[in-house]
């Protein structure tokens, strides 16, 4: 508020100034003229206030008018003073120059007081008390001090006056001037703010012309009344100066001032008694009172309200703040929230992404699972063990597989190998090649054919998949390994001392070529030798090399030729693989021939027919090791077909069991005894007639025996050729 | 080898054209029996007055392929055809022959003609 004030009062005085600038001597002159005019109409009021005369005059008004001209208009608006007063005096002065020097100082006083004022930094709005104070004290009771000496003294140099009266006319001078600039300057200064403050309403108008009425009313019935009733104005002033300020007091007590003053001129009411310094006296107490009241009130509710309207618009503008801050933190908070939103939702999304990245893997890892052999099949003479160990990462169920496959003539088919990729597709398509493998080597075992067709599968695949795979079909009786590798890590064969990579055979991968040629490669497989195959998982490392990898497998395996095949594959497992961190897929398979008997047989097998091959193929592989002549070996084999025959027959109903084959051979004697744990079911009529009758006919002794917890049949016969 | 056993059919002279030779190689048991079977049926035409069957080849023969023989061969005389067979007489399978007494119903040749 206050420098918005301000800013009005600038741009007010820098508009005057600009009005009254040099640039524009004619309204230079022209405020020249109307100042010296003023001056003039105002000094001539006074004159009729004079108490003695024209001479002894309480309030010359012409002083403030010099004093407001100069603050509102500036200093050298002088010369209108200068001339004006010089017109005033020259008919009451003894001489031009007495008239001359008195226009002088009353043009020195009027400046000397706004030079005063404007360095105490006088605000001319007089809504300061300071500026109160200024006025009165400097602008006023000091200032006037060079009008009234220059006057009187030049009043006794022309001898108007005896030095006797010296100081009583520099009192009055003084008092008069003084009284002009308290009474006028106020009264003029206000004018302006007319029409810089905020406009009055009607009311306000109203009031202040009810106030003006009142003070001059009840001033001109006080002073006329002998009875002393003229502080009864100082309320009005006070309701002046509290309601409309400067702009309501100044009139007032303008008007209060020169009412009194008239009267005290006309020696009325309480001026009617007394000398002339009494009456002098109250008048300018009077008159001193009247102007401090209304001068200091004014300026006291003026920066009063000036301070209310800075507290109120500091509260306003506090509460601004609060709601612009409360807005922002709301915002903020707005914000906040949103963001905790948006990042529980991308939590949600991620936690999603998650879940729906471990589902797959579960998947995955789940089809890998059940694509590889739940069991590997039973295969007499041979002994096999597997192992497959998926990598710990998190998506890395890859594509890695073996089988054992259980061919119908008797001898093995096995495989390994690795579909490039990792995740769902490759566990997927490995799958597929399994399974076709599979189909392929039941059809047609002869390792070129079989491999023929899982080639001609990967090469239709929707997608091009790289296969590497190494198939072999291991004949027990013989020993004889026939395989081919398409770009498989080759087999390892070991015993005796000796360790070998099967490394011929050897064909690009799968799907690489469109027309490879597979070649099949024969080995003989040496008695109690053990045929490793493996995925390179086993032997590729982080920073090893695979021939490390692969020379380190030579080593732990060598020397265990004698050790079970399942634990010879834990003990390769814990040997090369960190089982806490496994970077790739692992399957790995022990094969291991039987070696030749040395004592007797023993075969347990599914009751199944499809199993009778199997007994006969490791019965006669016991036999030849044994050295039973061929013309036995036929006997013997139908003889114990049939036994195992019977058993699948008759032994068990629609839940799978076991027949167990035992043979001992003490020098020509043999025995086999063929056991189930079932019970026997009536014999069908598919040539059950012949199945004893054959038993009997080919062994020497055939001993039936049949309990409720199953049937042993003991079969003896003193062999005729005799053993090798 | 792609099964336990094999029938084939076996070039003719020309001379007997009411003569069908099938060989059987490998082994019949209990498993395939029934299925060496379909495969002798199937290989034989209906205008065939002799089949002759050449179990030269066959390593193993037990009670259950003894059976389907003995069917096969009363199913054929139904349609008044004539099994014969072929094995020789050191075969491993000339023992079941002889105990279950087949060579006393069906024609049993020690060679082909």
């Amino acid at each position: 508020m206050a420098p918005e004030t301000g800013q009005t009062a600038s741009r007010s005085s820098s508009g005057a100034a600009a009005l009254l600038s040099r640039r524009e001597p004619v309204a230079y002159a022209a405020a020249l003229l109307v100042l010296a005019a003023t001056y003039y109409i105002g000094a001539r009021v006074g004159l009729t206030l004079s108490l003695v005369e024209q001479n002894v005059t309480p309030l010359w008004p012409p002083t403030g008018i010099a004093v407001a001209a100069f603050l509102l208009g500036g200093r050298r608006l002088w010369p209108a003073v200068t001339l004006a007063a010089f017109a005033v005096n020259l008919p009451i002065s003894a001489t031009l120059v007495a008239a001359a020097v008195t226009a002088v100082g009353n043009t020195l006083a009027p400046l000397v007081a706004v030079v005063l004022l404007d360095r105490v930094g006088f605000r001319r709005q007089l809504d300061r008390h300071r500026d109160a104070l200024s006025i009165v004290f400097l602008g006023a009771l000091a200032s006037m001090t060079v009008s009234a000496t220059v006057g009187a003294g030049t009043l006794a140099a022309s001898d108007a006056i005896t030095t006797d009266q010296l100081p009583s006319a520099w009192a009055v001078w003084w008092t008069g001037d003084a009284m002009g600039v308290l009474a006028v300057a106020p009264f003029l200064l206000c004018l302006p703010l007319f029409g810089e403050l905020p406009d009055w309403s009607p009311a306000r108008w109203l009031e202040g012309a009810s106030i003006l009425v009142l003070a001059a009313g009840t001033t001109a019935w006080a002073a006329s009344s002998d009875v002393q009733m003229l502080f009864l104005v100082l309320p009005l002033l006070g309701w002046a100066a509290w309601r409309l300020q400067l702009r309501g007091a100044a009139p007032a007590a303008l008007v209060v001032s020169l009412v009194v003053t008239w009267s005290a001129a006309r020696e009325h009411g309480p001026f009617a008694h007394g000398t002339l310094f009494e009456q002098m006296f109250t008048l300018q107490s009077f008159n001193a009172c009247v102007a401090l009241t209304s001068l200091f009130l004014a300026a006291l509710v003026s920066e009063r309200n000036r301070s209310a309207a800075e507290l109120a618009g500091a509260a306003s503008e506090l509460e601004d703040r609060v709601q612009r801050r409360t807005a922002e933190l709301s915002a903020a908070n707005q914000r906040l929230l949103q963001e905790i939103h948006e990042r529980s939702e991308a939590q949600e999304q991620l936690s999603q992404e998650e879940a729906r990245t471990r589902r797959e893997h579960e998947i995955a890892a789940t089809l890998q699972r059940s694509l590889l052999p739940d069991r590997i099949p039973q295969v007499p003479g041979v002994a096999v063990a597997a192992r497959y160990v998926p990598a710990t990462g998190d998506m890395s169920v890859g594509g890695d597989w073996y089988d054992v496959i259980q061919l119908p003539d008797g001898a093995v088919g096995l495989a390994i190998g690795d579909v490039a990729g990792h995740g769902l597709s490759a566990a997927a398509t490995m799958g597929q090649v399994r399974m076709a493998l599979r189909a392929y080597a039941v059809q047609d075992p002869s390792p070129v054919a079989v491999m023929t067709g899982v080639h001609h599968l990967v090469s239709n695949l929707p997608t091009s998949v790289m296969v590497t795979v190494t198939y072999l079909v291991l004949d027990p009786g013989t020993r004889t390994l026939r395989f081919t590798n398409a770009g498989h890590p080759p087999p390892l064969l070991f015993g005796g001392g000796e360790s070998t990579y099967l490394e011929d055979g050897l064909s690009p991968p799968l799907g690489v070529t469109p027309d490879p040629t597979f070649t099949e490669v024969t080995h003989e497989v040496p008695a109690g030798a053990t045929l490793v195959l493996y995925t390179d998982g086993l032997v590729e490392r982080r920073r090893v090399s695979i021939q490390e990898g692969l020379d380190r497998l030579v080593v732990e395996s060598a020397g265990r030729e004698g050790s079970d095949v399942d634990v010879l594959c834990d003990h390769l497992l814990t040997a090369l693989v960190d089982r806490d961190n496994v970077a790739d897929d692992i399957a790995l398979v022990a094969v291991r021939p039987a070696a030749p008997v040395d004592g007797p047989l023993e075969l347990v097998l599914p009751a199944e027919s499809r199993m009778l091959v199997q007994a006969r193929r490791a019965l006669r592989q016991w036999l030849r090791d044994s050295g039973v002549t061929a013309e036995d070996e036929g006997d013997v084999l139908l003889a114990s077909g049939e036994a195992c025959a019977n058993v699948v027959r008759h032994a068990y109903a629609a839940a799978p069991g076991e027949m167990r084959l035992h043979a001992t051979l003490h020098g020509d004697d043999l025995e086999v005894t063929v056991i189930d744990t079932g019970q026997w079911r009536a014999p069908a009529d598919r040539g059950g007639g012949w199945g004893l009758q054959l038993m009997q006919g080919l062994m020497d002794d055939v001993d039936v025996d049949r309990t409720a917890r199953g049937t042993v049949v003991r079969m003896r016969r003193r062999l005729r050729g005799g053993t090798a | 080898m792609s099964e336990l056993a094999r029938v084939e059919p076996l070039p003719q002279d020309g001379s007997a054209d009411h003569t069908v030779v099938l060989s059987v190689t490998g082994e019949i048991d209990l498993s395939n029996a029934e299925q060496v079977r379909d495969a002798i049926g199937a290989a034989l035409p209906v205008e065939a007055a002799v089949l002759v069957v050449d179990l030269s080849g066959t390593q193993y023969l037990d009670s259950a392929g003894i059976a389907m023989l003995f069917r096969l061969a009363e199913r054929l005389g139904w349609s008044r055809q004539e099994l014969h067979l072929v094995v020789p007489p050191d075969a491993p399978i000339r023992a079941a022959i002889r105990i279950t007494h087949l060579d006393t119903v069906i024609t049993v040749h020690d060679a082909l003609a």
